[in-house]
């Protein structure tokens, strides 16, 4: 019982994750710099700094969980406690979905939506509001860049803006 | 319904045709991006900026020069023809390092087919230098101490395959000495190198010319036929001995795929601007000539050169291992 | 007595009309795009050097140098009063000058950071007209082993001042300089680290990672939080910091200018290294060091005098060699050879108007920089009272657009939002991102020159201690990294190593 409890406090441990994600990205830029070539100590190859880039994070990142598995570390919960942690979800998601409109959209079409959605979710500003906003400055800045810089934002398939 | 769709389809593809030929006809309307492979300050640099001045206003548009140094003068070029879209809004100073670098190793881009080739501009002059506080008098001395210390003789070149690096590599041959390359990304960084001695030498285009007239670097030899007027008591490789001339022939680019007219209206700029007073002032301030080629010529040219440099790289043994 | 007549001739350039609105044109958007989070002096310069093409090269320049001093002093404002930094090299003016607006000392913050600006720019100017070309024989002996462990020098002190684990730091460090060796190799131009994407191979762009790591990530961590970090709101009255204020101000201004301009001549150095060193520098001195973090004026006066006197002194590399030290530096590079010139050492012998003139006009805009910052800071402060649910969204769609604009790529958007997520993420699990940024910028250049070294002394690694500088620079880093496992090191480092997130 209390060993099973032992294990799943160690899995929650943000500390030992971090680490293994640091781990695993030292592994992979370790063979990278091998599959580059590391050349010679007369004439460094293209990998031969990746090569021990990549053995210096595997030797951080490993520093990282040996420190988590005998000391422990705080969990993840504790790192997000008191925190509210949809909002930065919800943030994350609306940048995501920009993100994919903004090509096929073009600049105006997806910012405007994108600075609506960010005004009524962070905080809510009132709708009297955030609804000039959104549309007048992404608006604003377009039109200026345009104009005053020959600056061109992204116009989309269908070529507004 | 499914003849409406078409007629749809028929009109958008109508559409596009004619915007894309209006796109042609009335292009430049937007900024054009020149690369120059090279570090800011450098000879090229300074002249490509002379002549993209020149063609801009033939063009009316502003040209921009994106200085995107590295890789022997090859990054530039290289990412061009892999991200930019051939709309003739980007294009780029093409160096020799181009064409002499996929002989050598593998490189992601094939001079035969990733470019389009838009005019052949001119070429470098290049010269052999060493700090004026140096024990190096002449090449005579250069040629005596690595005989006594082979390899011991470091020089700083634009980049691995650039024409100063295969020149020496052909010189020390031709003199049965060793010396050792240090690759830099170009003029305005191997200046800075052999200036404060932490190369022996330097081989490069003329972007040494301010610092050799203020007395701060010594001139070694020069690479071309004959004696460069701007400094007639530096002797040529033909008089010290070496029957070998170089010059690197460069020109622009563009990416593969661009439309022919606009193709043709960049030639005509650029050809322009070959004959502007201020460009060839400029050039001859870096002991460049214009040696125009148009795009066609330019072509069959690169065709020609990769051919000889294989002769070249495969004497001096630089060539591509398999 | 030549250099006054030079100086003189410089005046009779700057003061022309057309170099006066110029200047002042710089030094307000310096000071707005300081102001405001998310977007600083390597955006706003970007965007605008095409601008400067229509005008003489002197107009040109003397706008791009005033955008960059001027967000200097900008920066700070925001960092004050808000608590984010404006731009990067006030990072650390956050932590104490925040501290003193809430205690209701925002005026003598703002004045202290506005004065020791000043001071340090006049400072920085004074050195500049009167010792670069002593110092550019100096800057000269640096060859590619000292360039390599200067950097190497630069990391490790970064990781050595960022609070928390230092293990993480140097973990982010290393991860900082594979980041920066994405795209083309330098010296054999193979692609790297690409995964076959077209984009990556031009590398990853510097403006998407700090926008992603720094304003976007910066606004997620805010957004978590229900008690939100308020600006000061109360009415700025006495911005003149008093006598006590100016006591110990006196010795943080002083040092902070020379440490500065120093650090801005050296490569890889530059403002933002500056203000890290000279706040280090001031809680290690500071006989109260436990003030710091607290509201400590001292910590508000040596980095902003730091970070100007390093903006002047990052000039001396630049005009007289034709080597930027920093990414700013290397963007004025572009300004000048835009109009055909070249920076290097006979630029000053041959455009003796341009350099005096450029000169001149940077003792100008300090002076309608403390204009700006000190009479008129209210209109700054009014941009900075828009309420957060309003700011936010603002911060990011500028993010947006000025990583657009950087480089003209949707791409560059992507990556700047997934650094968005990373960075948060990053900074919930106590991994700083300063080191990474710092690493990304130097790992091109770091990787270069060790190969470079390498090839020069044949294989052999002596090159780096048998040359003094270097030797000097490693034994230095060395001993940063081995002190903190020794215990009173370790105790005197969490004293000194940043409280806030940097």
């Amino acid at each position: 019982m209390s060993a099973d409890s032992n294990v799943k406090v160690r899995l929650n441990n943000s500390e030992l994750w971090g680490g293994l994600i640091g781990l695993g990205l030292g592994i992979f830029v370790v063979q990278s710099g091998l599959k580059l070539k590391l050349g010679t100590i007369h004439e460094p190859g293209p990998g031969f700094v990746l090569f021990y880039a990549g053995i210096l994070i595997c030797a951080f990142a490993a520093t990282i969980v040996v420190a988590a598995l005998t000391e422990g570390g705080p969990t993840f919960g504790s790192r997000w406690k008191d925190a509210r942690w949809a909002k930065p979800v919800i943030v994350i998601a609306c940048l995501t979905a920009f993100a994919f409109a903004l090509d096929p959209l073009g600049f105006l079409l997806a910012a405007i939506p994108l600075t609506l959605l960010l005004m009524r979710q962070i905080d809510p500003v009132r709708w009297s509001l955030a609804v000039p906003i959104s549309i007048l400055v992404p608006t604003g800045i377009w039109w200026l860049l345009k104009h005053a810089l020959g600056i061109q934002l992204p116009s989309g398939s269908f070529g507004i803006g | 319904m499914f003849q409406r769709s078409c007629l749809a389809i028929a009109l958008v593809a109508l559409a596009m045709l004619v915007s894309v030929r209006a796109d042609a006809q009335q292009y430049p309307t937007k900024p054009i991006t020149l690369i120059v492979p090279w570090p800011a300050g450098g000879s090229t640099d300074l002249t490509m900026r002379a002549i993209a001045e020149s063609a801009s206003k033939v063009l009316g548009q502003p040209i921009a020069i994106d200085n995107k140094a590295g890789g022997s003068g090859t990054v530039g070029p290289a990412t061009m023809a892999a991200t930019a879209k051939p709309d003739g809004y980007t294009i780029a100073q093409l160096p020799m390092g181009v064409f002499r670098l996929p002989l050598m190793q593998e490189v992601p881009w094939d001079p035969s087919k990733d470019f389009t080739y838009i005019i052949h501009l001119s070429g470098y002059t290049f010269g052999v230098t060493t700090s004026a506080d140096g024990p190096f008098k002449s090449w005579q001395d250069v040629v005596d101490y690595a005989k006594a210390n082979p390899g011991k003789v470091t020089y700083a070149t634009p980049g691995v395959g650039t024409s100063p690096h295969v020149g020496m590599e052909q010189i020390a041959m031709l003199a049965g000495i060793k010396l050792t390359a240090v690759p830099f990304k170009g003029g305005a960084e191997t200046n800075a190198a052999v200036l404060g001695q932490h190369t022996m030498l330097q081989a490069d285009a003329t972007g040494w010319r301010p610092l050799v007239d203020a007395g701060k670097l010594r001139l070694l030899m020069v690479w071309t036929a004959s004696r460069s007027p701007n400094f007639p008591d530096v002797p040529t490789l033909k008089e010290l001995g070496y029957p070998v001339v170089y010059d690197s022939p460069f020109g622009i680019a563009g990416p593969k795929g661009m439309d022919p007219k606009i193709v043709a209206k960049l030639h005509d700029a650029f050809k322009k601007a070959l004959d502007d007073p201020a460009v060839i002032a400029t050039l001859s301030k870096y002991d460049m000539v214009p040696n125009y080629k148009n795009s066609e010529d330019y072509k069959k040219f690169v065709v020609e050169v990769t051919e000889s440099e294989r002769n070249v790289i495969d004497a001096l043994g630089l060539g591509k291992k398999n | 007595m030549d250099t006054l007549v030079n100086v003189a001739h410089g005046f009779g350039v700057a003061l022309a009309p057309i170099n006066l609105l110029y200047c002042f044109l710089g030094v307000f958007i310096g000071t707005l795009v300081g102001v405001l989070p998310g977007i600083g002096p390597i955006s706003a310069m970007s965007l605008l050097l095409p601008v400067t093409l229509s005008g003489t090269p002197e107009s040109g320049i003397i706008m791009m140098a005033g955008i960059y001093y001027g967000s200097m002093y900008g920066g700070s404002t925001t960092s004050i009063l808000v608590n984010i930094p404006g731009e990067a090299a006030s990072v650390v003016t956050c932590i104490d000058g925040h501290q003193m607006a809430k205690q209701g000392r925002a005026g003598p913050a703002l004045g202290i950071a506005a004065f020791g600006s000043f001071i340090a720019g006049t400072f920085a100017l004074v050195a500049l007209m009167l010792v670069a070309p002593r110092l550019a024989s100096v800057a000269i002996v640096f060859g590619p082993a000292e360039y390599f462990s200067l950097m190497a020098l630069g990391l490790v002190v970064l990781t050595f001042l960022t609070q928390g684990s230092m293990v993480k730091a140097l973990l982010m460090a290393c991860i900082g300089v594979v980041l920066g060796l994405i795209g083309l190799d330098s010296i054999t131009a193979q692609p790297r680290l690409t995964f076959g994407r077209m984009e990556l191979m031009d590398g990853i762009g510097l403006v998407p990672v700090v926008m992603g790591l720094f304003g976007v990530a910066e606004v997620l961590l805010n957004t978590e939080q229900v008690i939100r970090r308020d600006i000061i709101n109360a009415k700025i009255t006495r911005l003149l910091p008093n006598k006590e204020d100016w006591k110990a101000s006196a010795g943080p201004v002083g040092r902070g200018t020379v440490l500065g301009f120093f650090l801005g001549i050296l490569p890889g150095g530059g403002a933002v290294v500056a203000s890290f060193a000279s706040y280090a520098l001031e809680k290690r001195l500071s006989g109260t060091p436990e003030r710091f973090g607290h509201g400590a004026i001292e910590g508000v006066a040596g980095p902003e005098s730091a970070n100007n006197a390093a903006a002047g002194g990052a000039f001396i590399p630049l005009m007289t060699l034709g080597i930027p030290p920093n990414v700013v530096m290397a963007l004025l590079l572009g300004a000048f050879v835009v109009h055909g010139l070249q920076p290097g050492p006979l630029m000053i012998a041959q455009n003796p108007g341009l350099f005096w003139g450029i000169v001149a006009s940077m003792y100008i805009g300090n002076l309608m920089l403390l204009v700006l910052n000190l009479p008129m800071i209210g209109m700054w402060v009014q941009l900075l009272k828009l309420p957060y649910n309003i700011l936010f969204p603002l911060i990011i769609l500028f993010t947006i657009i000025g990583v657009y604009c950087s480089g003209n790529n949707v791409f560059d958007v992507y990556v700047m939002i997934a650094f968005g997520v990373i960075g948060y993420f990053m900074r919930k699990l106590g991994y700083e991102p300063a080191p990474l940024v710092l690493a990304f910028v130097l790992g091109p250049m770091l990787e270069n020159n060790l190969r470079k070294s390498l090839i020069l002394s044949q294989g052999d690694l002596g090159i780096f201690v048998t040359r003094p500088i270097s030797a000097v620079c490693l034994a230095l880093a060395l001993v940063l990294l081995i002190g903190p496992l020794l215990p009173s090191l370790r105790r005197k480092r969490e004293l000194v190593a940043l409280d806030e997130g940097a």
